[in-house]
């Protein structure tokens, strides 16, 4: 039998050489494939996360083909907890985003292409346990975004006037994202130059870590390479200004994807490489990157208050919320770390089903922005629903997935970063400011007459895929004890790996102070 | 003698007398043949001369050895770089299929004179001596400069020609002042000679001007700052043909030759050149990327990215390193497969003003899709074959303790990658100026698929690659 891991992966890679076979007239059939090769891994990834083995951990479903044997790289997938949950969310995303797309109208053939080019690419990062396919498909998931956004995008205007074309959001877009990626390479290439293991595989490299740590200084210099690099697509504050122009410029199944998982790959390497390899980096500078992320909480959040287009305001809130994965990773306790990664699927899901229904009501009334719009839920009663459901999951709502996620991360963080802590839960309160500001310049207030012609998502196959992430939401939100199991199980051992370097100096730390308090008494 | 080491450059000078047979009696007068159809027939004959000479390569894989004493050597790294060389060639003559429009008359030597280019870089794979390296590299030299100068209806043509004569000379002459100071600290111009030199002890100032100036000489081949300045107008004004030959088999001749010296010969005194070259190497990154961006003929922007392709190639060279070495073997393959590819589709659209390729998506969904494929593959994107290329030049630069060179490479990585979207941006995003299409014929079709072909496969299958050159780059 195949791999599960290796049909998920393949099933798109698959689709992109099926695509360029068929002839670009025939529409259906191009879109027929699309679903069936998204469709087989949304089965697989949700048989991986069932199937996955609670009672041993680690990383699971191994496929491993030695590629190349003098640097020591090779074909190794695998998940743990982590990437479990992250796999099965980018497969619910990519489905819900093959279903979006049938919007697109024009050069479908080449959409297709580019959009199932873009999935394997984001798979392959969160199967890879590799350094060379981790950065190789990292890069490759990057890339197709410049066509997609360049070709099929839209300007963002304001008052019939062009202010961020498209094609400059697409290059700012690529070039950012390709710039933190080398700089990454850069501190892999150094970090495996200089550990002198011979391998670029991750496991191996985990162990080979453990048992010679890397010189304190060393790790003090590759940390941040590895964590700006990957933080640029996170994006962490100040490097996130390509992010919500790329949102706004893309179309919407585009947004949903860039959104939902590429940001989160990001979050995931931050995770899998420098906190991982590089622990005693990981205490020297996680926190400054606390503190930064702070800022993407305050500051994505202020921003989107004030933006009037609805992508830009779902844009900046993604970058607000993804400030709050990243202050769960910083604060490397199991319960925020915990929180960090069922919050990138949380937000990730939630922000898919924002920015699938911004695509739709743009695609009815041809206008994004909120003065313009207004008294939609007699129009639109389904997308009405829908949108005020994803607005409440992004305040954080209890029942909602976010809910659960931002408590865990605030909780968790409160024992080291207290002030961050209480600027998050302040971030609550701006996120439900401009949502409800939004819920309520949309779809409720005045009809204006000129969005009589709007039309809702009338048949079953429409609404598929917003009841396929709004399933989601709820069913994760209201029972999220089977996917936290299961991230726990990869987490608890990280942090307690991470933080091992340092115990023998707290140890240190508490034996001095009660020899102290002996000595005081 | 041992006559079967030569027996490729011995092949090559019998289809150089075949070609010239071929072009008397193929005439209108005498065959009776129009002009188009003597035109085919001269490019089979060329055609049928690769293959030729493809079956007597690989019949001498056998032979390895030496000839004309030690002046000679047929040895692992002569046998992969000439089958590169080789394909190179076979290439550049399957453009010249579609190459009618660009008015080349004569067309029976200029077969003769690829062949004779040919010849030269055949010759570069397997010197071991000074002067044999002198002969073979201006008798690639002088061919490239008479085909440059083709078209002579063609003002920027000659001009190109003129300009890179002049260059040209200065470099041969930095080159055999080079060597005439190395003949005589060495007392003689064999490899063999000069090595016993360099390992005997402290190297002498007048040893290492000489070294620098063959490696000069040699700068000026490869297109390095501060030796690039034929490079963007040489590149506008010759016959496309031409420019891949150049541009390829020209750069990688003397980067084997480079490879050759400085690995097999100068090892000793590697402190010296390495630092030198990394320098180069930095200027040479950002001077080819950052004066690429302006460009708005394609040729000259395919000239200046060369440049900075050179970069890398010396970022490789400069680790001292022979995986440093082997890196640049793997560069040198991925960057034939899409520098070919990409001026194969230069060939084929008319024009070379970059507005000519407003739209290429529409009017030709084929070629847009070979020069993406082929551009993203220079700018270094997975899976396509440039990545690797990057990398392992990129982690030779690391291995050497060089992060600052690194650091400079990655930064060129994302500036190359900006012209060269701004190219695809045209193909993909901006409305064509004329809805013609472009008719592809089916050689040509064929030729670029396999290309295409080439660079993924190099890109995802690199252990075989690494490998062969691996070994071929061992001395």
């Amino acid at each position: 039998m195949m791999s599960p891991l290796l049909m998920i992966l393949l099933a798109p890679a698959m689709g992109v050489m099926l695509l360029l076979w068929l002839p670009r007239q025939e529409i259906r059939l191009i879109r027929r494939v699309a679903v069936g090769a998204t469709f087989i891994p949304l089965l697989t990834a949700l048989w991986v996360v069932t199937n996955f083995d609670r009672s041993s951990g680690g990383y699971q479903f191994h496929v491993e083909v030695p590629w190349i044997a003098a640097l020591g790289v090779g074909f190794h997938l695998g998940v743990d907890g982590i990437s479990a949950v992250l796999v099965l969310l980018h497969a619910i995303c990519a489905f819900a985003g093959v279903l979006i797309s049938y919007a697109i109208k024009e050069r479908v053939k080449e959409y297709y292409l580019f959009y199932l080019l873009l999935i394997t690419g984001v798979f392959g990062v969160f199967l890879s346990l590799d350094l060379f396919f981790f950065y190789f498909f990292y890069e490759m998931a990057v890339i197709p975004m410049y066509p997609l956004i360049g070709v099929w995008g839209s300007d963002t205007k304001e008052g019939g006037r062009v202010v961020f074309s498209k094609e400059y959001a697409a290059m700012k877009l690529t070039i950012y994202l390709t710039s933190g990626a080398v700089l990454a390479l850069i501190g892999l290439l150094w970090l495996y130059v200089s550990c002198g293991a011979q391998t670029f595989d991750v496991v191996a490299l985990e162990e080979h870590l453990r048992a010679h740590p890397l010189d304190a200084r060393l790790q003090w210099w590759i940390f941040p390479l590895l964590a700006v690099g990957f933080g640029v697509i996170a994006p962490l504050w100040p490097l996130h200004s390509w992010s919500p122009i790329g949102h706004a410029a893309a179309p919407s199944a585009v947004s949903m994807l860039h959104a939902a998982v590429l940001m989160k790959l990001g979050s995931y390497a931050i995770i899998r490489l420098p906190l991982n390899l590089l622990p005693l980096g990981a205490q020297a500078w996680l926190p400054w990157i606390a503190g930064l992320c702070t800022m993407n909480i305050i500051y994505g959040g202020l921003v989107a208050m004030a933006q009037k287009d609805l992508k830009f305001i779902i844009g900046y809130s993604s970058s607000s919320h993804m400030g709050y994965v990243l202050l769960g990773i910083c604060a490397l306790t199991p319960l925020s770390l915990n929180g960090a990664v069922l919050l990138m699927f949380g937000h990730g899901v939630m922000t898919a089903l924002a920015f699938a229904l911004v695509g739709h009501i743009y695609d009815e009334t041809h206008t994004r922005s909120l003065p313009e719009l207004g008294g939609l839920a007699k129009r639109l009663p389904f997308i009405a629903t829908c949108g005020v459901m994803a607005a409440m999951a992004s305040s954080g709502l209890p029942g909602f997935a976010n809910f659960v996620a931002e408590m865990m991360v605030i909780f968790g963080s409160w024992d080291r970063y207290r002030l961050q802590a209480v600027l998050a839960v302040l971030g609550i309160v701006i996120t439900s400011v401009y949502m409800l500001r939004m819920v309520r310049g949309v779809f409720f207030g005045g009809a204006n007459e000129s969005l009589a012609h709007a039309k809702d998502a009338a048949t079953p196959f429409a609404r598929l895929p917003y009841v396929v992430l709004i399933a989601a939401l709820l069913i994760v939100g209201c029972w999220p004890k089977p996917l936290v199991r299961l991230i726990d199980l990869s987490t608890r051992p990280l942090v307690a790996r991470t933080l091992a370097p340092a115990q023998p100096l707290e140890v240190h730390i508490a034996k001095e102070q009660t020899s102290i308090t002996q000595i005081v008494r | 003698m041992n006559w079967p080491v030569v027996a490729i450059e011995l092949a090559v000078c019998g289809w150089i007398a075949v070609l010239l047979a071929g072009d008397a009696l193929l005439t209108p007068r005498f065959a009776g043949l129009e002009r188009g159809k003597r035109q085919r027939r001269l490019w089979s004959l060329a055609m049928l001369g690769i293959g030729v000479l493809a079956w007597v390569l690989g019949w001498q894989s056998r032979w390895l050895g030496q000839a004309f004493g030690p002046m000679f050597l047929f040895d692992g790294f002569a046998f992969t770089f000439k089958w590169l060389f080789l394909i190179t060639t076979a290439v550049v003559i399957a453009m010249m299929r579609q190459a009618n429009p660009l008015a080349i008359t004569h067309l029976g030597e200029f077969y003769l004179l690829i062949f004779s280019a040919l010849l030269g870089m055949l010759v570069l794979a397997s010197i071991n001596d000074l002067l044999l390296l002198f002969i073979a590299l201006e008798l690639l030299t002088f061919s490239l400069y008479v085909m440059a100068a083709y078209v002579k209806t063609d003002p920027r043509s000659i001009e190109a020609g003129m300009k890179y004569l002049i260059m040209g000379s200065v470099s041969s002459g930095f080159l055999v002042y080079g060597i005439s100071l190395l003949y005589g600290a060495a007392g003689g111009t064999g490899f063999e000679a000069l090595r016993a030199l360099l390992a005997s002890g402290p190297a002498g100032p007048n040893v290492l001007a000489g070294l620098f100036l063959v490696l000069a000489g040699l700068g000026f081949k490869v297109a390095a700052v501060p030796f690039h300045l034929w490079v963007p107008d040489v590149y506008e004004g010759a016959p496309t043909p031409v420019v891949a030959l150049l541009s390829v088999g020209s750069k990688m001749a003397g980067m084997i030759v480079l490879l050759r010296l400085l690995y097999s010969v100068a090892l000793p005194v590697a402190a010296v050149w390495t630092a030198v070259l990394a320098a180069l190497s930095a200027a040479t990154l950002l001077y080819g990327n950052l004066a690429a961006i302006p460009q708005t003929n394609v040729k000259r922007l395919l000239g200046y990215s060369s440049i900075g392709h050179a970069g890398y190639l010396l970022m490789g060279l400069c680790s001292g390193l022979l995986s440093g070495a082997q890196a640049v073997g793997f560069y040198l393959l991925a960057y034939l497969v899409s520098t070919l590819a990409a001026f194969f589709v230069v060939m084929i659209v008319p024009g070379d003003s970059l507005e000519e390729y407003n739209g290429l998506s529409h009017r030709s969904p084929f070629l847009a899709a070979a020069m993406f494929v082929a551009l993203l593959s220079l700018a270094g994107v997975p899976p396509l074959a440039g990545f690797v290329g990057k990398l392992l030049v990129l982690l030779s630069a690391v291995e050497s303790h060089r992060l600052w060179l690194a650091a400079i490479g990655g930064l060129n990585v994302a500036i190359s990658l900006y012209y060269y979207l701004c190219v695809v941006r045209r193909m993909y995003l901006l409305k064509p100026a004329s809805s013609k299409p472009i008719a592809v014929d089916g050689i040509s079709r064929a030729v670029l698929f396999l290309l295409l072909l080439g660079i993924v496969i190099i890109g995802t299958v690199q252990e075989p690659f690494l490998r062969l050159l691996s070994s071929a780059i061992a001395f």
